[in-house]
């Protein structure tokens, strides 16, 4: 592994020198997109001895690499790169989560990397390496695969197909702390066809299959059990005069939830693409969203059903049984002086279950108007309503949650030959009320938050000093816990070095409050160094420290515990 | 509950020595919702058998009925598995007490199984006998237990929501998270870990989320609102987003993992990491004009 890291650097390092050659002789190939190496160090020191009320929160060191060249042999012909790596990794959700030790093949499927090369001829366009492939919102997924295939685009059709392989074989690992979760091997094949005329149409018709190799591991993951699932869908979007759009989608998908799983002919299978299980499922989804958009006026209807038992191996974290729909607004007024976002809503869960259906209500409002050159006003409205139904046989209690957020946001700013001058206020009340019934038995628990922040920006116009302050106080009332902070913070900006120096720092001052606890006090230090050194070479560095002391909410030995937290993040970025 | 079924064999073993062949069920009253589950979890079906002949080859009997008592699904007996019972106790789980590929649901019930894997959320009651493999004659009283199923949802990311953009003077000091309970609520404590994750330069959010180590990595006991303090230091602004990629990213990507009270992921259709539908925020002054943002930056 030592030596596969050396190695990549290496690579990376020669490719660079070879391109910066290249460019150098003015061959024919012309080549744009930067390449850069990154350093990041992080520490953080703990009192006293054996506080563990902070943890860590990035590696101690990570080495992180960039090369995103796109070659242009011709007018017809160009290659785009895209390889990011990290030395170090530092999974923790997912297949990947707590791997430390990595062969080549999951070296190259960890998401934290990327391979990717896209030559492209004219509409010919061959895909290699790390992909992010979404041939539509319900198929294909949002995870990277490794592999090969192909775009192609002749005329209006669309040809498109992709296979490789998400993750690899990870062996379940208990020890050391916190151990590997493991993973299955996971393979992926994914198709499309279609024809497209930008900003008319579109019609595709989509496939995508994903399967976990079971012999992958010699220890199996505990909790991840192999999964396999086959996806069909149709998208058809139009575009109409005056701006108005439909687009939609409908997929099926069949999924089987462990192929450990006996064969089951009462489930539905697709052959030859997917044999049913027990735990197979098969179900559909759809989405619609249908509006018209113009300048000054936009307004738009979305809906989504995802059925109970719909699933996609490309989507991991998506949420089944649900509908919901959202009707959108945007308009302009008064001259472009008056902007409004409005949207309204609401999301049903457990779409197919009766007994503990769950209702949401989302209401967004979003009112910004510049009355003159001087006074602007910002005024915002948010409420989220979520309820369900309880069953009291089986204690199972309704719960009724309801989350209000409103903010007024006036700005005024005054200009003079030599400057302008901001200044800004707001303030935003959140309320967030939680409710749980069972039978006569009803209990909540209330929270309530007010926000004041004022902020000043005064703008130099014949210096190049770019300062900012403001000052906040946070302050939330629950019924056992009642938060403060009160915050100072002051930014500066400035170039020097005739402009090839851009310095930016900020200071941050907080003073935290616990019930009737003594006190926290945090201190943030932060600074950003952008050096051009030539014209396609920048070095940029930055550095933080964040220092926290507690009062005595902790009791006992941790009474004025403190942590000391450092990040030195320091690269360099070359542009071709 | 294994020493409850330890007095129940106990005392089943002493009952059953004064006749043939008897059987005793015992039943989690709130099963996995997925019924393919049930075959994995031991808990789910426990069949105490007594049976005081010799070697015995039988055929289990299970059935699925409302709770009015309208039968909603029965074994095949053409295909359920032979069983062997020894002479004395034994006991059995639902892999062989409740094969579901020998188990024919009727009407809606067949529908909802093969669409989603479940059964409506209800209380229903499940019921078992032992017949005779040689002429399916039954050998024991059915016995039955009462259940209740539902499936679990998965919190629902409320606060920020998702493409929420914060303004950073707030942002720096305290963002306040917000996620709709797990439904329904389990009888036992619950626990929901909050993940927030920095989406670096040329990172897709999911890909943030499966490789970096969490800004913020904080298990909550039940309550669904969390006030954290981020002490990130300079955010870079979303103007200078192209430029600059030392600094701290302006991206995020958040999550719920929800957890039992053994603190392992509550499993919910096939996520078996229990983690919600994530969402993304930036962080990013979106009132100030153009000119400001620009030279403040």
């Amino acid at each position: 592994m030592f030596r596969s890291r050396l190695k990549l650097p290496f690579l990376i390092g020669m490719s660079f020198f070879l391109m910066s050659s290249l460019h150098a002789q003015k061959k024919p190939v012309s080549i744009t997109g930067t390449a850069g190496v990154t350093y990041e160090g992080y520490g953080l020191d703990r009192k006293p001895t054996g506080f563990t009320g902070y943890m860590p929160r990035r590696p101690w060191n990570q080495v992180r690499f960039n090369f995103s060249p796109i070659f242009k042999f011709s007018k017809n012909f160009s290659m785009p790169v895209n390889i990011n790596l990290a030395a170090i990794p530092t999974n923790f959700a997912g297949p990947f989560s707590g791997i430390h030790h990595q062969s080549i093949g999951q070296f190259l499927t960890n998401p934290m990397n990327n391979f990717g090369l896209n030559p492209t001829y004219k509409w010919a366009e061959l895909q290699l390496g790390t992909q992010y492939l979404k041939y539509s919102d319900l198929s294909t997924g949002d995870i990277g695969i490794f592999g090969a295939g192909f775009s192609l685009k002749p005329g209006d059709f669309r040809i498109k197909f992709f296979t490789g392989i998400s993750q690899q074989g990870i062996n379940y690992a208990p020890l050391p702390l916190p151990g590997v979760q493991g993973a299955f091997k996971r393979t992926h094949y994914m198709f499309s066809i279609g024809k497209e005329k930008e900003g008319d149409y579109l019609i595709s018709f989509n496939l995508s299959k994903g399967k976990d190799r079971i012999n992958s591991v010699v220890t199996p993951p505990i909790v991840t059990l192999p999964q396999e699932g086959f996806t069909i869908s149709m998208v058809i979007n139009k575009d109409f005069k005056k701006g108005w759009y439909l687009k939609t989608e409908e997929a099926k998908s069949i999924y089987t939830k462990n192929e450990n799983d006996p064969l089951n002919p009462l489930m539905k299978s697709f052959q030859p693409f997917i044999e049913a299980r027990n735990s197979t499922t098969s179900d559909y989804a759809a989405q619609l969203s249908v509006g018209k958009k113009s300048k000054n006026f936009d307004i738009g209807l979305g809906s989504k059903y995802i059925g109970a038992g719909f699933q996609t191996i490309g989507f991991p974290y998506l949420q089944p049984d649900r509908f919901e729909y959202t009707v959108n607004t945007r308009f302009n007024a008064m001259k472009n002086r008056t902007n409004v976002t409005a949207s309204i809503g609401q999301r049903i869960n457990d779409v197919s279950n009766s007994t503990i259906r769950a209702k949401q209500f989302i209401g967004s409002l979003n009112w910004f108007t510049q009355f003159n050159d001087k006074f602007s006003l910002n005024v915002s409205f948010n409420n989220f309503g979520f309820s369900t139904n309880g069953y009291t046989p089986s204690s199972i209690p309704s719960i009724k949650n309801v989350s209000v957020d409103a903010g007024i946001n006036p700005t005024y700013t005054w200009i003079n030959s030599k400057m302008s001058q901001t200044l800004s206020f707001s303030y935003n009340y959140s309320n967030y009320k939680e409710t749980y019934i069972l039978g006569s038995s009803v209990t909540s628990q209330l929270n309530n938050t007010h926000t004041l922040l004022l902020s000043y920006i005064p703008v130099y116009f014949t210096r190049k000093i770019s300062p900012d302050f403001s000052a906040l106080y946070f302050y939330n009332d629950a019924s056992m816990a009642k938060i403060s902070f009160t915050t100072l913070s002051a930014g500066i900006s400035f170039p020097a070095k005739k402009d090839r120096i851009k310095l930016r720092g900020q200071l941050q001052y907080t003073l935290g409050k616990f019930n009737s606890f003594t006190p926290d006090n945090n201190f943030i230090a932060s600074c950003n160094i952008d050096y051009k050194i030539n014209k396609k070479l920048t070095w940029t560095s930055y550095l933080s420290t964040n220092y926290y002391k507690y009062g005595n909410q902790l009791g006992g030995a941790y009474i004025g515990a403190n942590y000391l937290e450092s990040i030195l993040r320091t690269g360099l970025k070359y542009k071709f | 509950m294994k020493s409850f079924i330890f007095i129940c064999f106990l005392l089943f073993s002493c009952i059953s020595t004064f006749s043939q062949t008897n059987i005793t069920l015992i039943m989690t009253p709130r099963p996995a919702a997925n019924l393919s589950e049930w075959s994995a979890r031991k808990e789910t079906i426990t069949l105490i058998i007594t049976n005081m002949q010799d070697n015995r080859q039988v055929k289990i009997k299970a059935s699925v009925k409302t709770s009015d008592g309208t039968q909603i699904s029965s074994t095949d007996m053409n295909i359920a598995p032979i069983v062997s019972i020894p002479h004395g106790t034994s006991m059995q789980n639902a892999s062989v007490v409740f094969p579901l590929e020998a188990q024919v649901f009727t009407g809606k019930y067949q529908s909802s199984l093969q669409r989603s894997g479940k059964l409506p959320s209800d209380s229903y009651q499940f019921c078992v006998e032992l017949d005779s493999a040689a002429n399916l004659a039954p050998i024991t009283p059915t016995v039955c237990k009462t259940f209740f199923v539902a499936g679990n949802q998965l919190p629902i990311l409320m606060k920020p929501y998702n493409g929420e953009q914060l303004e950073p003077a707030k942002a720096q000091t305290a963002i306040i998270f917000r996620w709709t309970p797990v439904v329904p609520r389990p009888q036992n404590v619950i626990y929901y870990r909050i993940q927030v994750f920095e989406v670096l330069n040329g990172q897709q959010p999911v890909q943030a989320l499966r490789s970096n180590q969490p800004l913020l990595d904080q298990t909550i006991t039940a309550q669904t609102q969390y006030i954290w303090q981020p002490q990130l230091g300079l955010i870079r602004e979303p103007a200078d987003s192209a430029g600059s990629f030392t600094e701290q990213s302006n991206r995020f990507i958040w999550t719920i993992q929800t957890l039992d009270e053994q603190m392992q992921p509550l499993p919910a259709d096939g996520n078996y990491e229990g983690r919600s539908e994530p969402s993304e925020f930036t962080i990013g002054n979106k009132n100030l004009p153009a000119k400001q943002k620009k030279t403040s930056g």
